[in-house]
């Protein structure tokens, strides 16, 4: 049994069901094995970081469980019912890392089209503008976005789609640190209103101040999960900061 | 098993989605580019078929004989079309390709597949899009159907929507294996390599193949450019319209079953080969209907209304055998003049080609090559001729019926017309193409927005 399986099954066998749970989650590209027997829980309302270095398995994984990805094994379940591929996106939804899309719409258009296919009504998309301060370029083109506003577009977009369970594959790559603080502001707001995230971070400083629980990734595998108190208990080392717990763990 | 909780959002209207589709493919350089050139493009192929349609009507200003020659199908609204048939088969795979190549590019896609939006769906807002990229990639073409009109031009509607109707299938046709091509590819460039294969292979079949015997004559079929013959030649066949819309289904089919990223290889594969096979399945079907209409005004695909009529009451079986190799060219023209007639008017009708397989090479040493022999009834007769009016009383001889008598007044006028279209190439060169300009300006304006999400959306 993995230590994943392990955390899994205690955590599942006393309590009610998780919001989502990943079990024994496979993927291979040929020969190489990206993802390996992953299990984990996620608890409505918490934020879940997906910690590990690039080519972790962090985005596979992630593709794998909003159902972008095919999986060679492995079940995703809500609250402890398998989801089938296609159902999933009724559950979650999931923000790819990099998207740059419908560069020829204007800013406006792109969030007026999410609005509008989830029915969301104007307040909310006037508070999400707000939130992320998208005022300024709404009218512009989404290919003369900088970065920065190109990633809050992109969150915009996600946290438009009305789904509990958010997937953000890098969700602060591009901003800077007062950006990246006040992005972490924002959805730590969301998740106090009952949203559950499931982010995908690399850079641990941003992970530990973001994040409630985690699950540390390596190689395709599953190092460890928990709060950063229980992963302190199981390196043995009470005072250890998240970088020093990684780095115990893979 | 227990259904989990109650999903968030299992529907969502088709408006937005449709929207999003139209401003995508409007946003593109490839349909203002693609309109750009197609203003001369058409508009130098419309003075050239108005110019030599003047100069065939000056010589039948006096003859009413070479004035029933003389035919807007196919002096005007042919060659006029046949510019847009060239754009379209070279430039409006690019333009299709854009309603989904740029998403696989970019990554939209994996946003796109978690809307709550089925894939069929989705690939039917695209397709839906290129539809309306057509709408606009033909407005050159009915421009100048406008212009003919002003010039005191004559246009038969049934002609001319049969026209339409065939570019409009074939534009079709081609943004469907745009967009599949799309969903096989990662770039958008691979798709349009992939398309052009096949709309440039098919003149490839067309000028190596056509006019081949056996296998090869089949294959030429296959040509893209087959979907629009029978329209050019004013015939409206329910065999064709079923195929064409079978294959534009099954590319569109083909699309949706590669779209999705999540869906493993092999169950793509399987989905592949049902979707191939039932296109196939609906194409041989359509291949076996015979139905047909003649809707040209001087009812070049049919026999006179009297013969029409006599040779519709022809019960019993006419066998018909040809001596004459698929290639030749008195094959062809009696397969134009008469076969086909022949086969759309008889209810019961077998034609034998006797030298099936065979070239006129291996053929004309036969004592009976050129023959061709007609049995109605029991008895038969042969002819060399190609003419309606040899043919004709020989299959009434054969029926043991007289010939029927001519019906007055239905002899085809012809339009005449010598008219200046010079001030057309005005219109082609600067006046829509500055429309479009305008038109391609007033799209890029950003949208109206909503005050209420300025003034609260500022930066917190």
């Amino acid at each position: 049994m993995t230590v994943s399986s392990a955390i899994l099954l205690d955590r599942t066998a006393d309590r009610a069901p998780a919001l989502m749970q990943v079990a024994g989650l496979c993927k291979r590209y040929g020969e190489q094995r990206a993802l390996v027997d992953i299990s984990f829980a996620v608890n409505a309302g918490e934020v879940l970081g997906l910690i590990g270095p690039n080519g972790a398995g962090k985005t596979t994984l992630m593709e794998a469980v909003a159902g972008i990805l095919a999986a060679d094994d492995g079940r995703v379940l809500w609250r402890g019912t398998s989801l089938a591929l296609p159902q999933r996106r009724e559950f979650m939804f999931y923000l790819p890392d990099g998207l740059r899309p419908w560069e020829g719409q204007y800013a406006a258009e792109v969030i007026a089209f999410f609005a509008a296919v989830y029915g969301r009504p104007e307040i909310v998309v006037a508070d999400t503008i707000r939130s992320l301060g998208l005022a300024p370029v709404l009218r512009k083109r989404i290919a003369a976005l900088s970065k920065g506003y190109g990633r809050r577009l992109m969150l915009a977009l996600a946290l438009l789609a009305p789904h509990p369970l958010l997937l953000m594959d890098e969700p602060f790559d591009g901003f800077d640190l007062r950006q990246t603080r006040e992005i972490m502001n924002v959805l730590r707001d969301v998740a106090s209103n009952g949203r559950t995230f499931v982010l995908a971070i690399h850079q641990l400083g941003d992970a530990a101040r973001v994040c409630d629980r985690f699950v540390l990734l390596a190689d395709g595998r599953v190092r460890g999960v928990g709060t950063l108190a229980q992963l302190r208990a199981q390196t043995g080392k009470p005072a250890a900061g998240l970088e020093e717990v990684f780095l115990a763990l893979t | 098993m227990r259904s989990p909780d109650p999903a968030v959002v299992r529907r969502a209207p088709f408006h937005p989605l449709l929207a999003k589709e139209m401003r995508e493919v409007a946003s593109g350089r490839a349909l203002w580019t693609m309109l750009l050139i197609l203003c001369p493009l058409v508009g130098y192929s419309f003075f050239q078929a108005a110019a030599l349609y003047g100069e065939a009507s000056s010589a039948a200003r006096d003859s009413p004989v070479l004035a029933s020659g003389l035919s807007p199908l196919d002096g005007v609204l042919v060659p006029t079309f046949g510019a847009l048939y060239v754009a379209v088969t070279l430039l409006f795979p690019f333009v299709a390709i854009r309603t989904l190549g740029r998403e696989k590019e970019t990554g939209a896609l994996r946003l796109l597949v978690q809307l709550p939006y089925r894939v069929p769906t989705l690939i039917a807002a695209k397709m839906t899009a290129i539809f309306g990229a057509w709408l606009a990639v033909v407005i050159p073409a009915a421009s100048a159907l406008a212009i003919w009109l002003m010039l005191g031009g004559h246009l038969y509607l049934p002609e001319t929507l049969d026209i339409l109707l065939g570019h409009l299938l074939y534009g079709l046709l081609v943004g469907a294996i745009a967009l599949f091509s799309a969903s096989i590819s990662e770039s958008s460039a691979t798709a349009a390599i992939v398309t052009l294969a096949f709309t440039i292979g098919s003149w490839v079949l067309d000028f190596a193949l056509a006019g081949q015997p056996g296998v090869l004559e089949w294959v030429s079929r296959l040509s893209l450019t087959q979907t629009l013959r029978g329209f050019e030649q004013g015939l409206l066949s329910a065999g064709l319209l079923l195929g064409i819309v079978a294959a534009i289904c099954g590319f569109a089919a083909l699309a949706a079953v590669w779209l999705h990223p999540g869906v493993p290889l092999r169950a793509k594969l399987v989905r592949s080969a049902v979707c191939v096979t039932i296109a196939a399945a609906v194409v041989a079907v359509a291949t076996q209907i015979g139905v047909s209409v003649d809707v040209t005004e001087d009812r070049r695909n049919s026999f006179p209304a009297a013969d029409q009529r006599a040779l519709a009451e022809l019960r019993e079986p006419l066998i018909i055998t040809v001596h004459l190799a698929a290639e030749d060219p008195r094959y062809v023209d009696l397969r134009r003049n008469i076969l086909l007639k022949l086969e759309r008017v008889v209810p019961n009708i077998t034609i034998r080609l006797a030298t099936a397989g065979q070239s006129v090479v291996g053929s004309t040493s036969e004592e009976a090559y050129g023959e061709i022999e007609y049995s109605y009834g029991g008895r038969s007769d042969k002819s060399r001729s190609t003419s309606h009016r040899e043919i004709l009383p020989l299959i009434y001889a054969l029926a043991g019926r007289p010939p029927p008598t001519p019906i007055a007044g239905e002899e085809y006028p012809g339009y005449p017309l010598l008219a200046n279209a010079s001030p057309a190439l005005a219109w082609f060169l600067g006046g829509l193409p500055l429309l479009i300009v305008i038109a391609w300006w007033l799209s890029r304006r950003p949208p109206q927005i909503a005050a209420q999400l300025i003034k609260d959306g500022g930066q917190s």
